[in-house]
Parts: C-alpha cells; structure tokens; sequence
C-alpha cells in the first residue's frame, strides 16, 4: 500500500544531467567507527526537520543526544551545568542567533567541540562563526567525512 | 548483478534520480544509516522533510504576497527550507534555495518569484519521483546487506 509524501499543488520540471549516478566508494561510511567510549551531544537547530535528522545520525553513530530549537535555550542548558562533548549548532537561529550562542558558550568555559552546521556558505559567514567559537565550519549537510575525524579524535582514537 | 527483475527496476529507477540530478550524495549517506533496526528509514525521513517543509513553502507563497517584500523575512525561510533539503540530498532544490537566497540579498523581487516558481516545481518532481521509488522498494522487498556494527 502506498503511502503519499505530504502533498502540494506543483507541477513538472525538465530534467537535467546529473553526476552520473555512480556510485563510488566514499572514504568514510558510517561503519568504519565503533565508539569505544560514552560520547554526548547537544544539536541545536531552528528547524525541526534537520533537529531530528541530525539527532538520528548521531544517535546511528552511538552517541547519546539532546537537542534544543533556539540559542538561548542552548545557552540556558550550558549554564545550567550540562557537559557534551560534541555540539552541533546552526547559525540561523530563533530569539538568540548561533554566532552569538556560541560566543556565550564558549565564554563560559565550554571547550568542547562545536561544529558550526548550517545551510549558510558565504565566507563573510564563516568568519564569523570561525571568530564565535565554533571549530569547524560546516555547510549543511554533515557528512561522514567530517563527522567521522571528530568522533574518532573525541573517542580517543587518533 | 541484481536477479530479481524488480530489484533491476529499483536499482535503475534510483540510478535515474542521480544521474538526472535530483539527488546527491546525501542521499546515500541516509541509506546507510538504513538497517533491519529502521528498514523504511529514508523514507520516513523523506516524508517527514515533505511534511515540515511543506509548511516553510507556504509561508514563503504568503510573504511574496505581501508588498513590499520583507527580503530578510524571505531569506530566512529560504535559509531554513534549503538547509532541510540539502539534508536529504534534494539536489536541484537545493540550488534553486541558493538562487532564490541570492535574489533576496540583491533584493530582486521578480528574480525571487521566478526561483520560486522553478523550486516549487523541481519540489513537487522530487516528491513523485520519490513517491514511486519507494512504492517500488516496498514491492521489490528488502534486500541482504551487511548489519551495521552496534
């Protein structure tokens, strides 16, 4: 039985050549890391969509996650004492922005590893995460060849 | 080389989605992340991107309504929609969300509007391209593939 996506009223496009569709071998797969240790992580992202989607993936890698929806309330978890080893926080954010939540954070003394994911991909936008606090810049979406080296290097493995 | 002649059929329908440029990568990150734990793990992704997704492109259609246009209102959502539809791979959505967002910051209303139109339909091709593809897993059944470490 078939299962309707969420419907719209849209009509055609033209298609156009792709990559190829050949699928070669990438360098990193989600099987080539076992977490030897408990590793945590906060996702922080306005959109509930990509909140979930990113949870789900690093929950598939064995980490044990939260999430909240806005900076603010990030700031608010740290503040109240909460330790992750991994965050993931967006830029776009609702009531307080990711670039300054993660200048907030960092100036508590967080100093673990934040990933700075989002759908912005200037340079002007990198920077500026760069300059808050984040350690990598990311444009979504997370890949296995960055996710991968940080969870080896959090886990111990390099 | 795959026997089943249903299974051929599922693995040319899916090589057509790549190599006509509607997915990308992504996508096969989110199949491996598939396992006998989660089967129908894309597609409930998928479906779950189509549901709340299908909420941003409506209030995008209401903000093009109102003149004039709030162009940072109409990045943001732009930035929001385009950041869930890389998520999945959604190729041609995805650049036709990097357009649009370039209109906004050139505070091009037409150029918006004809993006927008363009993305709407390369959305709505996605979404019964993908439709069939998993109406047609569902009936090829599953395959054997190596469980993933736990």
């Amino acid at each position: 039985m078939a299962s309707a996506l969420p419907s719209g009223d849209m009509g055609a496009a033209e298609a156009n050549s792709g990559n190829g569709g050949q699928m070669q071998k990438k360098p990193f797969t989600f099987n080539e890391i076992v977490l030897r240790n408990r590793l945590t992580a906060l996702v922080v992202d306005g959109d509930n969509f990509c909140r979930l989607l990113e949870q789900g993936i690093l929950q598939a890698y064995g980490l044990e996650t939260q999430s909240v929806n806005n900076g603010d309330a990030a700031v608010e978890l740290i503040a109240s004492g909460a330790k992750f080893d991994l965050i993931l926080i967006d830029m776009l954010l609702p009531i307080l922005d990711g670039v300054e939540a993660t200048r907030r954070i960092r100036a508590m003394g967080m100093r673990c590893k934040m990933l700075g994911v989002t759908a912005c991909s200037g340079e002007r936008e990198r920077q500026a995460f760069l300059a808050a606090g984040v350690d990598v810049f990311v444009e979504k979406p997370l890949g296995p060849e960055i996710l991968i080296p940080v969870l080896r290097e959090l886990d111990g493995q390099v | 080389m795959e026997r089943n002649p249903m299974r051929r059929q599922l693995q040319t329908l899916r090589k057509s989605l790549f190599d006509q440029g509607y997915l990308d990568d992504q996508f096969v990150q989110l199949e491996e992340l598939q396992d006998d734990a989660n089967p129908n793990f894309v597609e409930e992704v998928v479906t779950l991107y189509y549901r709340d997704s299908g909420r941003i492109i409506l209030n995008i259609e209401q903000a093009l309504e109102r003149k004039p246009f709030d162009f940072n209102k109409l990045d943001a959502y732009m930035h929001q929609f385009k950041g869930s539809s890389s998520s999945i791979g959604a190729k041609k959505v995805k650049a036709e969300s990097t357009l649009f967002r370039e209109y906004c910051r050139s505070r091009n209303g037409e150029g918006c509007m004809r993006t927008f139109q363009q993305l709407k339909k390369e959305y709505a091709t996605l979404r019964r391209k993908l439709e069939a593809y998993f109406q047609l897993a569902r009936q090829a059944g599953p395959v054997e593939t190596a469980c993933r470490p736990k």
